[in-house]
């Protein structure tokens, strides 16, 4: 057995990954946090700041930022990128006065070289309220299409009701593990 | 003298076969150390992987990068679809060789590194400019909706995207949802009936008066200049845009304003408030009432006991202990009681 090998069993042990999730406010990004770790999510207030949520999940150890989305806690954004192995982006679907901001602020993201590695899951949120545009609306309006650079997914759900949540994080863990911890 | 001769020549021929013998010896050992070498190189070898060698990256990297630029060349003058299909297969190419050499991190130099790297680069350049060349993005469009009705979406219109021409602006897509818009000094109202658990949303309203019965799921409010606009209970979050000189009240889960100007807020909040770019906003308890608000109540899930309505987050004012300049409470003795139209 060689060091690298030795090395590469190393990494492979930790397992560790580190989730980035940012969208506009009011997005949901932090109901979905508290959702997926099982809290209450009827008392969330708009976040002033950032959340840290430390959870196990199929044997990973995850490390989910949760940053505030108004307008003027975006330009922080970028001192939450290092080292980011999957960056979540949370769309109010019903939103639609917005969703050409969402589109910029997305785009926006994508070209940040920090992140230049990091997988794509897009949360089309709130797909419980009646005038939620469908997922695949929402592709064509953020032209997920046009991605070239991420590996990227979007998935319907509902942070209220918990719905597709955990499909989601699955198969961010899985593209990102495939990524870095390589089995031999 | 024969003696001593013979002596010298005594000690000449234990001398020479001495000598003979320590070179022997020299011989045998060099020839050891050489087995012993061979040995050991033989034993790296088979125990180090081929694989993790940098002439065999930089070979199977540079025949990979080959063939990907290759295809791309291919693709100037290609039908359309020909381009599609050949830009697919060069971008599952690419990612298979940044794979590649994400793999091979550990044990290349850095050198390598960095010229793998601009390698993928220069690729991912050149078939974005032949993407950008050969199919020209599509803009993103609203499309357009019979207006017939404001109250609930249309069935889901089968135009395809394609049809939606380059140059459309983003039309505000106002008649799919419940609402209210661009809309001059009229009194308007929404029934429970109507509103019962729909996104409502109210744009471009000036000099209105607006009544909302019964229990919105979320409400969006942009663009209202002079308004008095009640709202039922709204069991998620409330977001109010570039409004001045009104007057709202509402009970919400969360009430976000951005942008607004002189705007009194008589509210029932059960998580938090918050203000962003924002002057003048004073806020009051929610005082509206009408004959069904406590079953609206109900069916909004909030809780009618909870009300956080003094406790707002200016995003613009992080001074712990000195209170936000931008939003003030509105004294006892000012606030709306009569909410008669």
């Amino acid at each position: 057995m060689g060091l690298l090998t030795i090395l590469k069993k190393m990494k492979q042990k930790e397992r560790e990954m580190r989730l980035l999730m940012l969208g506009l406010d009011n997005a949901g990004k932090t109901t979905i946090l508290k959702k997926f770790n099982g809290e209450d999510v009827s008392t969330i207030s708009p976040t002033l700041g950032f959340n840290i949520k430390t959870l196990e999940h199929k044997g990973f150890k995850l490390n989910i930022w949760d940053v505030g989305g108004q307008k003027s806690l975006r330009s922080y954004w970028r001192n939450y990128f290092e080292s980011t192995d999957g960056l979540v982006w949370v769309v109010d679907s019903a939103d639609r006065l917005r969703l050409e901001d969402c589109r910029q602020e997305l785009s926006a993201l994508l070209l940040e070289e920090r992140l230049a590695g990091a997988t794509l899951l897009v949360f089309a949120n709130k797909q419980d309220l009646p005038g939620a545009l469908s997922k695949e609306q929402i592709q064509e309006a953020l032209a997920l299409d046009e991605i070239r650079s991420h590996h990227w997914c979007i998935i319907g759900c509902s942070a209220v009701t918990g719905n597709n949540l955990l499909a989601g994080v699955d198969w961010l863990l899985d593209d990102i593990a495939a990524r870095i911890f390589t089995t031999d | 003298m024969d003696a001593k001769a013979e002596c010298t020549q005594g000690i000449g021929v234990a001398g020479e076969s001495g000598a003979f013998k320590i070179q022997e010896r020299l011989q045998k050992r060099h020839q050891e150390r050489a087995e012993e070498a061979e040995r050991r190189k033989e034993a790296k070898e088979s125990r180090s992987v081929a694989e993790e060698k940098g002439e065999y990256f930089s070979s199977t990297f540079d025949t990979e990068r080959a063939s990907i630029e290759e295809l791309l060349s291919s693709c100037t003058g290609a039908d359309r679809a020909v381009v599609t299909q050949t830009l697919e297969e060069a971008t599952v190419k690419t990612l298979q060789l940044q794979k590649f050499l994400n793999d091979s991190m550990l044990f290349l130099t850095q050198y390598e590194l960095r010229r793998a790297q601009d390698a993928l680069q220069k690729l991912q350049t050149s078939s974005a400019e032949i993407r950008e060349e050969a199919l020209p993005k599509k803009k993103f469009a609203f499309r357009a909706r019979s207006k017939a009705t404001d109250k609930v979406s249309a069935p889901e219109s089968d135009t395809p995207a394609a049809s939606v021409s380059t140059k459309v602006a983003v039309a505000p897509a106002v008649s799919v949802q419940c609402g209210f818009s661009n809309m001059n000094n009229v009194c308007l109202t929404k029934t429970a009936e109507e509103i019962h658990k729909q996104d409502v949303l109210l744009t471009h309203l000036t000099n209105c008066k607006v009544r909302l019965f019964g229990s919105p799921s979320t409400l969006h409010m942009k663009h209202i200049d002079s308004c008095e606009i009640l709202c039922g209970p709204v069991s998620s979050s409330v977001f109010i845009d570039h409004c001045r000189d009104s007057t709202l009240a509402i009970p919400c889960q969360q009430l976000r304003t951005h942008n607004t100007q002189d705007t009194r807020v008589y509210l029932h909040v059960t998580s938090r408030a918050i203000i962003e770019d924002c002057h003048g906003v004073s806020f009051a308890p929610f005082s509206w009432s009408y004959p069904t608000l406590k079953e609206d109540f109900i069916v909004s899930g909030l809780d009618q006991n909870r009300n956080n309505w003094s406790q707002v987050d200016d995003f613009h004012w992080l001074a712990a202990g000195t209170p936000s300049p931008n939003w003030t409470v509105i004294p006892e003795e000012d606030r709306k009681t009569n909410w008669e139209l």
